[in-house]
């Protein structure tokens, strides 16, 4: 299964680009506005970027695996029925609705 | 523990250890001995809840829990005792007293369960009575006992050094120490003299002290004697005196072991402790000793007063660390007074780098010092094994259970404890033994001691240890008494000893641990990523995603079907969504229906435009050069697609702006526009969800616009390809029949009635709603998006259609403009149902036109009337598209149809009007819709004779309502109409509806008539042999009747109520209900009677009829339809295949609205409102006509009469009186095509009354939806 998945350093990077450009959005925010002195005891922990431990990071790279198969998967579906052998946009776009809805 | 692990599946094993390190500690190591299985144990302390612990008691197997735990649950009964096979107790020793050890065993010995109970201790006890009292508590039954000695312990224990280390005592501490002598002594006299001194005279007691080894338990002992039993020769005065000489002699006991084991700091400190407060403070203050035992300490401690013992263990300390390294070895430092921690935890910080120390105390926090949370001890520990401190400086909490490898170096601050603890604090080293690993460690154990008295004690206690250790040999059969125990194992079964390796897996400890491996494992993910890969992520995750993501909405038609999946399932939501896209694509599918009918429509508008292009020389060109300008533009639009759908929302808009005029109106038309949505499409849903119906339009309005988008879109498809299609078979019709002229005046007349349908729409639009174009536009927009995907059908739909118009031309032979509307049909039928299309060509081919026309619109019409039973009966979701669509396309074929005919009509009175009053827009567009209707009847009647048929339509409507001309024109159309005598049939029933509704109204004469009439009908559709299919129209009519009549009957009643003004509001529900289907049926039944030359329009009317069937019980829509229809021809027609379409979901929804009738009736009053108002064209034509019967008077009289009435008459009698105002404005138009004035006049009474009306609707109509 380790093999098959993501690699987590991908995913935990990814994952920390995003908690951190949303950390700095919300420090950013938070020096505009009155927000940071209403919180007062609670900014410390806010005030941190988001991690996840190992096994949280794990766990993500499997459903991210998951879905990501699951959308091939079925596009290719799609794509097959074209009669097309190259799964393009507009076959995920086909499924994209319900495979949203499934996760 | 393992053997009953395995032997007992279902029991429960138990692990008690006294504290939360322990046990921590013991899971683990039982887990890495035996390997019990992970997911079958669990550590259970006092921090997980009581609920979560039962919840673990249940599932769990093997626990290690505290005896604190053990007891609490065990009470509470969480604990499953009756499973437990086996208790193992760790630290047994302390199963004394009130202990949780003993509390809990005797819990589970209460409960008669077998179990096994092992006791585990290194030291069981220091005298034999407190092992035999582990022994009682703990029901032991047999004692093994091993020493380091015995051969199955000896492999783990590792060469241990005891080192005693004599530390002479400072002179100055000596001193003080001699000097405390005297100051205890006199409180030992005293006490002596009392004999309270445990039967030893004063000497004794005396040595005793000398030597120190008269112990403040001693002293606590004979306190304790002495208050329970007294002696009986002591008077009580002195009770004080003893207690507080006690209470000294322990103090100073206390003071003078301080400074004995550890140093003149710590007594010195003490005394000056107990000097500032107490009784102490009370008693020796005065004590002249004591001051000076003060001040010598003073004065030594500003010396420095370099404790010896501590400058010995720096000493010792050095050099451990000099042979072993600092970084491996580890020492434990264990000393009994907090106050000797800090000393010594000061001294070791002047040691240097060589020496990390940290403290190692318990919890509770003294008076000079903190204590140490459970939780930094675990860090202190933590950070002890991880080589972050390599020396320890305890309390006793370090002296039990502590597993710490590495400790190879023990010191004994204070060798006065017990021997009990002695052996805790060197089980402290010699532990690294990990079996395998043969290191052997000299592992020291150093006690160090102060010359003299301390020197003995330790020596006493050494030696009554080994006491101990001779009654544990042999296990201690011979001294202690046990207790029998049952033998767990069925006696049959042999266990035998066997080796067994033992493949365990590595232990994953939870919680803390874990944290840790991602602290560390966070950074190296860091640094597996090159600068190179992080870049990219950095490129492809955005901060701000302006991307154009996948859409959702693409392909919505993918959204009907569950897609395929792989591996995932699809979701409950998933299912909701196709459920819900399969409604809206069913709608759609039958809105394609009506697009398609409508793209014919705007065919046959383009047509007669182009007809109209081509006789604009003939008769009013001024109208048609006008109407040609307008139009050229529009056929450009209609090449472009989008101009067709701004067409009809311009008509749409001129509809929706003469209900502007008043609020209420808008209410009105917004719920027309929801019922009727395919006519005013996109703008009267856009404007539908701010309307407070949104309830109901809400859903509707939502597949509406889905579906108007589709339609809009294969509109624009359709309309390119069949304008084309169209204008090529008018242009042939035209060519080879005479009668082309006909059916070009009449595409004319189409053209006219739109040219003035769209320039009052524009005058409107300009006057009126800008939102509404705005609403336009955006619903445009989404037409535009939905073409590319419905294009590719649509062309298919387009190119059958051409083919069935092909064939139809074929067929068609006799009359092309009747042709056309079948072929319209045809095509429409051919557009939507391919099938049935076919069928119903053949039918007309075979047959006459007329009869065709009937066929088909009769097929149709049981279609729809199938098509409605079923839908109700399928439920009321569209999913069975088929037959939705299906029954839209008939429903859609019936409405071409009576496009068709309509417009042919509407093009007539049109010109009329067109010519009479071009300022009076709107009431012309009203006109010009009932005439629509009324002409497109009559336009199916027309065909044979065109001219005579759009008179007589007129007439009949007149004349209808005047019973002769009805009559008139009924026999002609009866001549005519032979073979429509299903139609008439239906006709009739709708007639009948008609005649009670006139009956309702008093106008039994006229009903009469009617009846007459609709019987000479009868007599000839029965004389027609075509009946069968009419029959089942009829019966369907009839069924629909018979709803009609039911309604009918009340409404008559009601509307005679309302006449009453009793039961204002129910009555005028029923009215407006009644009075809607009723009035289209009328209305049907007067177009029916003109049309009676018209099979086609007569069925249809039939289809009508069914469509006011349909209309009676989904009135709304209906009304919303025929409203439309009757605004604008194309939107008539529009509305009526919208109708028909919608009736399917009516239908389906038909169910629940009866179920939600009551809800529903607001929407139907509203509809009805609007029907009304709209209808009440309709309406108003047959109002007309049983006001012009009633009243028999000229139109100008009956408007007078009716505006008068208007004004005075109830809310019942304005809907009339609108109904009047408008026939009478058709009258007029028609009749004599009255000065304009006059339609001005009406146009202007009519909005008010509409307005009143509306208004009076909508209070109503809230009160009857409540």
């Amino acid at each position: 299964m380790a093999d098959e998945t993501f690699d987590p350093d991908l995913i935990h990077a990814i994952f920390k680009h995003v908690w951190t450009r949303r950390y700095l959005d919300r420090e950013r925010n938070g020096g505009n506005g009155a927000m940071e002195s209403e919180a007062g005891v609670g900014t410390s922990k806010k005030n941190r970027p988001t991690s996840a431990n190992a096994h949280a990071l794990k766990l993500s790279c499997e459903l991210l695996r998951t879905f990501v198969a699951e959308a091939v998967n079925r596009a290719a579906d799609i794509a097959e029925a074209e009669g097309v052998t190259k799964i393009e946009a507009t076959h995920l776009e086909r499924i994209l609705p319900q495979l949203l809805l499934d996760f | 523990m393992y053997n009953y692990f395995r032997w007992f599946p279902d029991g429960k094993i138990v692990f008690a250890a006294p504290s939360r390190p322990l046990v921590m500690q013991q899971i683990e190591a039982c887990h890495n001995i035996v390997g019990i299985p992970q997911e079958w144990t669990i550590d259970m302390t006092g921090q997980l809840s009581p609920s979560i612990r039962a919840c673990y008691w249940k599932t769990k197997r093997v626990f290690f829990v505290t005896p604190q735990v053990l007891e609490k649950d065990i009470q509470s009964g969480t604990c499953l005792v009756k499973y437990l096979v086996c208790l193992v107790i760790d630290e047994a020793h302390r199963a004394l007293g009130n202990y949780s050890y003993c509390t809990a065993v005797r819990e589970v010995m209460s409960v008669p369960v077998q179990l096994r109970i092992l006791a585990l201790t290194a030291t069981p006890g220091s005298k034999q009575q407190t092992i035999q009292l582990i022994i009682d508590n703990l029901h032991i039954s047999t004692l093994e006992y091993r020493n380091e000695n015995d051969d199955d312990v000896s492999p783990y224990v590792h060469n241990r050094k005891i080192e005693l280390i004599e530390v002479a005592m400072g002179n100055e501490a000596a001193e003080i120490y001699n000097l405390f002598l005297d100051i205890i002594r006199p409180y030992v006299n005293k006490l002596s003299t009392f004999g309270l001194l445990q039967n030893r005279d004063y000497q004794t007691v005396w040595s005793l002290l000398g030597n120190c080894l008269l112990s403040p338990v001693d002293l606590l002992n004979s306190r304790d004697k002495f208050r329970q039993a007294p002696p009986p020769n002591l008077p009580h005065i002195k009770f004080g005196e003893v207690e507080a000489s006690f209470g000294a002699l322990i103090t100073l006991y206390h003071i003078r072991r301080l400074l004995s084991s550890h140093g003149i700091r710590p007594a010195y400190e003490m005394l000056e402790q107990k000097l500032q407060q107490g009784p102490f403070a009370r008693f020796m203050s005065k004590n002249e000793i004591i001051r000076k035992v003060k001040l010598l300490m003073q004065q030594s401690l500003a010396h420095g007063a370099p404790s010896p013992k501590l400058s010995k263990m720096l000493e010792v300390l050095v050099d451990h660390f000099k042979t072993k390294d600092p970084k491996h070895s580890r020492v434990i430092i264990f000393s009994n007074f907090r106050g000797s921690v800090r000393d010594i935890m000061s001294a070791l910080a002047n040691i240097g780098n060589l020496v990390k120390a940290t403290e190692f105390i318990g919890q509770s926090s003294g008076k000079t010092l903190k204590g140490q949370s459970q939780k930094v001890q675990q860090a202190v520990l933590e950070k002890f094994r991880a080589g972050g401190y390599n020396v320890i400086v305890a309390t006793s909490i370090g002296e039990e259970g502590l597993d710490i490898m590495e400790v190879d170096l023990v010191i004994c601050f204070d060798a006065n404890v017990s021997p009990l603890r002695m052996i805790q604090r060197m089980g402290r080293t010699g532990r690294k033994h990990d079996g395998r690993v043969d290191i052997l460690f000299s592992s020291v154990l150093l006690v160090l001691a102060c010359q003299g008295s301390e020197l003995k004690g330790y020596m006493r206690k050494q030696a009554s240890g080994k006491a101990i250790k001779k009654h544990m040999r042999n296990g201690g059969m011979n001294s202690f008494k046990f207790h029998p125990s049952p033998r767990m194992v069925p006696h049959i079964i042999k266990p035998e000893v066997q080796l067994v390796e033992l493949s365990i897996e590595q232990f994953v400890s939870r919680g803390k641990k874990v944290k840790g491996d991602q602290a560390i494992e966070t950074p190296v993910c860091k640094d597996k990523l090159t600068v190179a890969e992080s870049e990219i992520i950095a490129k492809y995750f955005h901060p701000t995603s302006s991307n154009l993501g996948p859409s959702l909405i693409a392909f919505p038609h993918f959204q009907t079907f569950p897609s395929g999946v792989h591996k995932v399932v699809h979701s409950y939501r998933t299912g909701m969504l196709i459920d819900l896209m399969q409604h809206l694509q069913g709608l759609t599918f039958s809105r394609d229906g009506i697009s398609f009918l409508e793209d014919e429509v705007a065919s046959s508008k383009c047509l007669g435009v182009q007809t109209e292009c081509e006789k604009k020389d003939e008769k009013d060109s001024l109208i048609l050069d006008d109407i040609q300008g307008s139009k050229s533009p529009k056929q450009v639009t209609y090449s472009e697609l989008s101009p067709i759908g701004t067409l009809r929302t311009k008509e749409k808009h001129s509809m929706p702006h003469f209900y502007e005029t008043s609020p209420a109106a808008h209410a009105y038309l917004f719920g027309s526009d929801f019922v009727s949505v395919d006519a005013l499409g996109n703008v009267l849903i856009v404007s539908l969800p701010s309307l407070p119906f949104e309830e109901l339009s809400h859903s509707k309005s939502t597949r509406v616009s889905n579906t108007l988008v589709l339609n809009h879109m294969k509109q624009d498809s359709f309309h390119l390809k069949a304008s084309d299609g169209n204008c090529n078979e008018i242009t042939m019709q035209d060519k080879a029949v005479a009668e082309v002229t006909t059916s070009q005046t009449t595409y004319i007349k189409n053209g006219a009635l739109q040219i003035s349908s769209l320039c009052e729409s524009g005058e409107q639009e300009e006057k009126m709603l800008d939102g509404f174009e705005n609403i336009l536009e955006s619903p445009i927009v989404k037409r535009k998006l939905l073409n590319d995907g419905h294009i590719f059908s649509e062309t298919l739909d387009v190119v059958e259609i051409k083919e069935l118009s092909l064939l139809a031309d074929e067929y068609n032979d006799d009359l092309r403009d009747t042709d056309l509307s079948p072929r319209l049909t045809n095509l429409v039928k051919s557009g939507v149902v391919p099938e049935s299309p076919v069928n119903e060509s053949g039918l007309l081919n075979s047959d006459e036109r007329n009869e065709f026309l009937f066929q088909d619109l009769a097929s149709p019409d049981k279609l729809r009337t199938e098509e409605l039973t079923k839908s109700p009966n399928l439920g009321k979701m569209e999913r069975g598209s088929t037959d939705d669509g299906t029954t839209g396309r008939n429903v859609s074929v019936s409405p071409v149809n009576k496009e068709t005919q309509t417009p042919l009509l509407k093009m007539k009175r049109s010109r009329g009007r067109t010519i009479l009053s071009p300022v009076t827009e709107e009431p012309e567009t009203s006109l010009t819709n009932v005439r629509n209707s009324s002409s497109s009847r009559d336009w199916h009647l027309s065909p044979g004779d065109k001219s005579e048929n759009v008179e007589p339509v007129r007439k009949f409507k007149r004349l209808c309502k005047a019973v002769d001309h009805g009559k008139n024109r009924n026999p002609l159309s009866m001549n005519e109409n032979t073979v429509v005598a299903g139609v008439k049939l239906a006709r009739s029933s709708c007639d009948t509806s008609s005649i009670q509704n006139k009956q309702g109204k008093g106008k039994t004469k006229l009903m009469e008539d009617v009846r007459a009439f609709i019987d000479e009908e009868a007599e000839v559709s029965s004389e027609v042999e075509i009946s069968d299919d009419e029959e089942d129209d009829q019966d369907h009519n009839s069924h629909d009747d018979s709803f009609i009549d039911d309604r009918i009957n009340p409404t008559a009643a009601s509307t005679q109520i309302a006449s009453g003004g009793v039961d204002m509001m129910a009555i005028y529900r029923r009215s407006l209900l009644s009075q809607s289907p009723l009035v289209r049926q009328p209305d049907f039944s007067s177009i029916c009677s003109p049309d009676s030359a018209a099979p086609m329009t007569r069925t249809s009317e039939s289809g009508s009829s069914s469509g006011k069937t349909l209309y009676s019980i989904q009135t709304p829509q209906i009304e919303s339809k025929e409203q439309s229809a009757s605004k604008n021809p194309a939107p008539v027609r529009i509305n009526q295949e919208g109708i028909t379409s919608e009736t399917m979901p009516c239908a389906t929804t038909d169910s629940i609205r009866e179920n939600e009738r009551s809800m529903e009736n607001g929407k139907r009053k509203f509809s009805f409102y609007q029907s009304r108002s709209i209808p009440a064209i309709n309406l108003e034509q047959q109002f007309s006509l049983q006001s012009e019967a009633a009243g028999i008077e000229s139109c100008q009289q009956s408007e007078a009469d009716k505006i008068e009435t208007n004004g005075d008459a109830l809310d019942d009698d304005q809907f009339y009186e609108y109904l009047d105002f408008d026939a009478v404005e058709e009258h007029a138009a028609l009749l004599l095509k009255q000065k304009s004035e006059f339609t001005m006049h009406k146009q202007d009474i009519t909005p008010g009354p509409k307005l009143q009306n509306l208004g009076v609707n909508d209070s109503p109509s809230f009160d009857l939806g409540i």
